[in-house]
């Protein structure tokens, strides 16, 4: 293999190139105006166009990836470390490549935001307009969506590019716009988020008092199991519990009552029940995910289309 | 004696799966009759559409908040199918995304199923909506939906998290029927607690072999039934041998040294181990060395060219 070894320690293509260079503009406005041509191409392209051309990037792509998995990884490696032979050479430039490849998928999704944020003002503005039922609430979704873009942008600007000294960390030295961001992230929606969120502990409390309601061998089996794991928590049940379980035994750990402490029939539950049938699913959705993967790589995957 | 190390075989299993899969998907092309057997909560799609088209309200499909992957394209592929149902009965469907990748393909996908069934007139380009791609603003968002259109069946398919039972339980409270399936198993507990149909773990991915009966699909989906075969042997075999092999004692006992190296190093060198245990531990198995790997020190020790110093070529530096 030695023959390979300048071909192996030759430079990869450059994926990246210096900050804020008349290089990396010149790429970045290329692949910009190439990539809006593909997407608008294939936007207007019949879908029996588009279909080899979306085949044949997902398989490209899922190739790197199995590439990735399969090839020999290098071992101890450093930056500044030249391959030893051409199976080196391969798994450098993979584990180099890996995260630019990485990278472009959040340029796609950077794209496909712009296709949601238009989704969501279609949606709102046709009801607006035509006055539809409920329009007052897609007036208040706009308005919210427009200051949170201005107060959130005014505020990234002020923070990334007229802070050097880093004096707006100190609260005193907030402008209007700071002030206003604030206040609409975390003095309104962390606020709603956490409110959404709390409101799930009633929702738990509805759906357990219908799913515990002993109607079945099932349910009653659920029921009891949850009330161990319940009272498993309790300490003012456990405790006297497992007192009176000592008391019995005399504290002999050999002794065959200690299975019967709340928190070791709870323990036995969790390790012998619970852990191998999550993991007996876990294999389960596993195995499905692999097999979709591999039909949507080779192209097997019909989808809904079909 | 010399330390079995076998790191190829992770990889060697997994295209065994993998061959599984393709093999059977070859075979079943020309098979018409593969045998699935009955899941409820795939029946209850057509029950559910019929209940939505007599009370003249809507069905609303959720495919969770994951991105575009393998689990939100199954969702679709099954909300492909519900709304072909819909479209035959003109039942209004609503398709709520959280994440811009998914709406996009969700919005081709239901696009084309009215196209292919002739009906694209009653397609509505507000049937399918990004809602929020924060967490609890989409669960906000679907939420109010569900209440203000009062949904008659709700699908809940994909990857969900802490929303999950916002949306079981609002569209329980409007009286809607609904099939959920999550492959989250956090969830699936609670979806099974607060839905009608649940569709648990690995019936998920089979619900497009289920719904189309397609030999590419059946096949696939025997080709995961012999993985699980070969799982659930490779378990058997596991437990036995580990179980066996706890009970032996141990030669060798494995020792971690700097750097993520290990060793097997005799066990009279290590008296503290010995004193503890003369047995073999879990990671001095056969069945965990098999699927963990040792990488020794001398592994670790590589020597290789350096890349040539460009600053000191260049006659830079202090």
């Amino acid at each position: 293999m030695n023959f390979l070894l300048p071909l192996a320690q030759a430079e990869p293509p450059a994926f990246s190139q210096p900050h804020n260079s008349p290089q990396l503009w010149t790429a970045i406005i290329i692949t910009f105006l190439v990539s809006f041509a593909v997407l608008i191409a294939l936007l207007f392209a019949p879908t029996k166009a588009r279909r080899p051309v979306i085949w044949t990037g997902t398989f490209l792509s899922g190739a790197f990836y199995v590439l990735l998995f399969l090839w020999p990884k290098p071992i101890n490696r450093a930056d500044d470390d030249l391959p030893r032979n051409a199976v080196e050479g391969v798994s450098f430039w993979i584990s180099d490549f890996q995260p630019t490849f990485a990278a472009s998928t959040n340029v796609i999704a950077a794209f496909l935001l712009g296709l949601g944020i238009y989704s969501v003002l279609r949606v709102h503005i046709t009801r607006l307009l035509k006055r539809q039922k409920d329009w007052v609430f897609s007036v208040v979704l706009l308005t919210a969506m427009v200051t949170m873009v201005v107060f959130g942008y005014i505020d990234y600007v002020q923070r990334e590019f007229h802070d050097k000294e880093g004096k707006l960390v100190e609260m005193v030295n907030w402008g209007p716009a700071n002030y206003g961001f604030d206040l609409l992230f975390d003095g309104l929606l962390q606020q709603m988020d956490a409110a959404m969120f709390s409101m799930i502990a009633f929702f738990i409390l509805s759906a357990a008092f219908r799913a515990f309601r002993v109607r079945s061998v099932e349910a009653t089996v659920l029921m009891g199991s949850a009330l161990i794991m319940i009272l498993s928590l309790m300490g003012a049940i456990d405790v006297p519990w497992s007192n009176m379980v000592d008391g019995i035994t005399g504290k002999d750990p050999s002794h065959f009552l200690n299975n019967m402490k709340i928190s070791e029939v709870k323990g036995w539950f969790q390790s012998t029940l619970q852990v191998p049938s999550l993991r007996a699913l876990e294999f389960g959705v596993g195995l499905g995910a692999l097999a979709m993967g591999l039909r949507i790589w080779l192209g097997l995957e019909k989808g809904g289309v079909s | 004696m010399q330390y079995l190390d076998t790191g190829w075989i992770s990889v060697f299993v997994t295209l065994l799966l993998a061959g599984f899969v393709l093999f059977n998907i070859s075979r079943a092309k020309g098979e018409k009759s593969l045998f699935i057997r009955r899941i409820p909560g795939l029946n209850a799609l057509d029950d559910a559409i019929g209940r939505a088209t007599e009370m003249g309200r809507p069905v609303i499909m959720v495919p969770g908040l994951g991105g575009l992957s393998a689990v939100s394209v199954q969702a679709l592929n099954v909300f492909g199918h519900v709304t072909r149902k819909a479209a035959q009965f003109s039942t209004p469907i609503r398709l709520c995304c959280a994440d811009a990748a998914v709406y996009t393909v969700a919005q081709e996908i239901i696009k084309d199923v009215y196209q292919s069934q002739g009906m694209l007139d009653r397609y509505d380009a507000n049937s399918v909506q990004f809602v929020s791609d924060r967490q609890f603003a989409f669960a906000a968002g679907v939420s109010g939906m569900i209440l203000r259109e009062k949904a008659a069946a709700t699908f809940l398919l994909g990857e969900f998290f802490a929303e999950s039972l916002i949306f079981a339980e609002t569209a329980n409270s409007v009286g809607a029927i609904q099939v959920a399936g999550s492959t989250t198993q956090t969830q699936t507990p609670f979806f099974i607690a607060a839905c009608d149909y649940v569709l648990i773990g690995d019936e998920f991915y089979a619900a497009s072999a289920y719904l189309r009966r397609e030999p590419v699909l059946v096949g696939s989906l025997v080709g995961q039934d012999w993985g699980k075969a070969l799982v659930i042997f490779i378990v058997l075999i596991g437990a036995l041998l580990g179980s066996f092999e706890r009970t032996q004692p141990a030669d060798l006992v494995r020792v971690r040294k700097d750097g993520g190296a290990a060793a097997m190093e005799p066990i009279s060198q290590h008296e503290d181990r010995a004193k503890r245990t003369s047995k073999k531990l879990v990671d001095e198995t056969t069945m965990f060395r098999l699927f963990n790997p040792m990488v020794s020190e001398e592994m670790l020790d590589i020597k290789r060219d350096k890349k040539p110093n460009e600053e000191a070529a260049a006659g830079g530096g202090e």
